[in-house]
């Protein structure tokens, strides 16, 4: 979501922000004691953090990331369960991927892949995508 | 690929009506390119999907732009395909019902304009999905619930509109509707029920007004363009409960669906109840070729493997319990003691009370798991939805169940079965899963649906929601009277929208020649 596109939308992101990062605080007070939020029994995200991911970052790209693609490919849901099929338990999230190239992702974005269908410029602008691509290969040159 | 044109129109005469939503809503919100195109394809079609293809998208950002739209295409003659987020999976995603069609995209409109906690509602814009809405409740601490559909990725109003189902006592989404404001087809604005009022201050609360009630007008319709509207939501409550009930033998659907049809009537059960087969599990959690490789449909052997390896029932049952933590306990032993003995298992509910991670508990909880399901012949996968509306009769339905699944066989499509069952009614949601890129397959696809539509609409029962493929097809089914029905709708389509500018055909209502 672009600042400049909607203004509610920005507001509830703030919000989302501030809540995320209270969440943070209290997963990290609770850290060696269980945590707030069990694990999925395959050790994955459980759903309920999986909708949120990202929502404390301070990138603008994962934040993105976080509302476009992670209900997909975070968590059990359908992109890991299908990347998952045939590639290596943990390259089936997206976001532990270090091998991803961003002229890649935007055309696998644009033009959907196999299950993926495409995502529009009216639900993703050129400008989001840029940053959702450019953050999934920063990750990976990071590392 | 050229772009196909809406309706009667010049390439010339098209061009002008594209610079003028251009000059409307802004040059960077009309798309006319094939690359743009491509992306409102569905992703489900049988095929290509060009015959659904359109003619260009405008996605405007305000009730205002959306009027001003709907104007311009009277005056140019462009008929609109609207859609709040385009993502009505099964259905036909974003695509027209007619080639051509102009997408009026309102992704953008995604404002959630109110929330209110005392009286539980909200007022909505149709681009709000159920992720946005989640989002917008948790970021603002708010203790209220909403229901999610199988396939969250879309919008709230838009499955509302479409009449989807989810599985809390919020999930019946048509009914949570209160209040609408809608782009009638020349461009003016209307607000339904107290909305009506210049002040209104009833709205959200009373869905009614004064005179006919004209909300069901704008539901699977095409009659306006809803550009907001309220929704009821769920207090959150003291404690949930869940479990799943598997029952062992296809015979058992008879007195299984009779039992809970009697607790949905009497609202022991507070939520429609989903009743599935082992395709329907097996298929949001791995391949068919992970069961059975071989030509045909799916045999029954395989189906045993299913229910051994992933121990579930022939027939699997959700049940969700919603309430003050003493009801609910007494919810669970009354349960309990209806089907532990006929089961011979004992019931493990897992409970949630205030406090707890919301994954333990019953609310809904947005995600696209379900979608897993278009995986399972590999491929490019779609489903088609084949559901129609059957009295909640447990023999009834066992037998209907079982002549469909011999069809199923006999075509050669695995059996996937899924009856949504109501207070009175129970909706038979059997997902018919392809290969969109196998045309042997997409043929017998097609040839099973049609068949199902007549079987069903032969002993009365017609379907609850239609694909743009076949929404002319189910509308024949609807034929009391020569099809009054159809006469009525036609009669008031052609009062409001004379130049039939708002999704021609979408029900089957203003079909052009």
């Amino acid at each position: 979501m672009t600042a400049s596109r909607n203004p509610a939308a920005t507001a509830r992101m703030t919000g989302r922000i501030v809540f995320a990062a209270a969440l943070g605080l209290l997963a990290a007070a609770c850290s060696g004691k269980g945590g707030d939020a069990p694990a999925a029994k395959d050790g994955r995200m459980p759903q309920s953090q999986v909708v949120r991911f990202g929502a404390g970052s301070s990138s603008e790209g994962e934040r993105l990331y976080g509302r476009e693609c992670a209900f997909c490919h975070a968590g059990r849901n359908t992109g890991t369960i299908m990347l998952g099929r045939r590639m290596e338990p943990d390259k089936a999230e997206l976001h532990k991927r270090t091998d991803l190239d961003a002229d890649y992702v935007k055309t696998v974005a644009r033009k959907g892949l196999v299950n993926m269908p495409p995502f529009s410029r009216v639900e993703v602008t050129d400008e989001e995508l840029d940053k959702i691509a450019a953050w999934l290969a920063d990750k990976g040159r990071a590392r | 690929m050229s772009a196909p044109l809406p309706g009667k129109l010049s390439p010339d005469g098209f061009a002008k009506a594209l610079d003028a939503f251009r000059g409307a809503i802004g040059k960077q919100w009309v798309l006319d390119g094939e690359e743009d195109r491509q992306t409102y394809i569905d992703p489900y079609a049988l095929g290509d999907g060009l015959n659904h293809d359109c003619s260009a998208i405008a996605a405007p950002a305000s009730t205002d732009e959306v009027r001003a739209i709907v104007r311009l295409a009277n005056e140019h003659k462009v008929p609109l395909w609207p859609v709040s987020r385009g993502k009505n999976l099964g259905y036909g995603g974003a695509s027209p019902m007619e080639r051509g069609n102009v997408i009026l995209d309102l992704s953008r409109m995604n404002k959630v304009v109110e929330v209110d906690a005392k009286q539980a509602y909200c007022v909505i814009e149709p681009g709000v999905s159920f992720f946005d809405l989640y989002n917008h409740l948790a970021d603002n601490k708010l203790p209220l619930w909403m229901s999610t559909p199988g396939n969250s990725w879309g919008s709230v109003l838009g499955n509302a509109l479409d009449r989807g189902i989810g599985y809390t006592p919020y999930g019946d989404h048509c009914e949570q509707i209160c209040g609408i404001e809608a782009v009638l087809p020349d461009g003016d604005l209307i607000r339904t029920g107290m909305g009506a009022m210049a002040k209104g201050a009833g709205w959200q609360h009373y869905k009614y007004g004064y005179g006919p009630g004209w909300d069901q007008m704008f539901f699977q319709s095409n009659l306006g363009v809803v550009t907001q509207a309220g929704l009821w939501l769920q207090p959150e409550p003291e404690m949930t409960a869940k479990v799943e009930l598997a029952f062992p033998k296809f015979d058992d659907a008879e007195w299984a669906i009779d039992a809970l049809a009697d607790l949905r009537r009497r609202d022991v059960i507070q939520h429609n109840i989903v009743f599935g087969s082992p395709v329907r599990a097996a298929s949001t959690q791995s391949q068919r070729a992970d069961w059975y490789d071989g030509p045909g449909a799916i045999p029954d052997s395989a189906c045993e493997k299913m229910i051994q390896k992933l121990g579930i029932g022939w027939w699997n049952a959700k049940i969700n319990l919603f309430g003050h933590a003493a009801t609910v306990k007494a919810q669970i032993e009354l349960i309990r003691g209806i089907f532990e003995k006929r089961i011979g298992k004992e019931l493990k509910f897992e409970t949630w009370e205030q406090g707890d991670p919301p994954d333990k508990s019953a609310r809904g909880i947005p995600s696209t798991l379900g979608l897993q399901s278009v995986n399972w012949y590999g491929g490019r996968g779609g489903h088609l939805s084949f559901a129609p509306v059957m009295p909640s009769d447990g023999k009834l339905i066992l037998d209907y169940a079982r002549k469909i699944k011999a069809y199923y066989e006999k075509v050669g499509q695995d059996y996937y079965a899924s009856f949504t069952i109501g207070r009175r009614h129970v909706n038979n949601v059997s997902l018919i899963l392809y290969n969109r890129d196998d045309p042997a397959m997409v043929d017998r696809v097609d040839k099973l649906y049609r068949h199902l539509v007549a079987e069903a609409a032969a002993q009365g029962f017609g379907e609850y929601r239609g694909h743009i493929s076949y929404m002319g097809l189910i509308a024949d089914t609807f034929d009391f009277n020569d099809h009054a029905l159809r006469r009525l709708n036609d009669k008031v389509k052609a009062c409001l929208d004379p130049n039939n500018i708002i999704a021609p055909g979408r029900n089957g209502i203003g079909v052009r020649a």
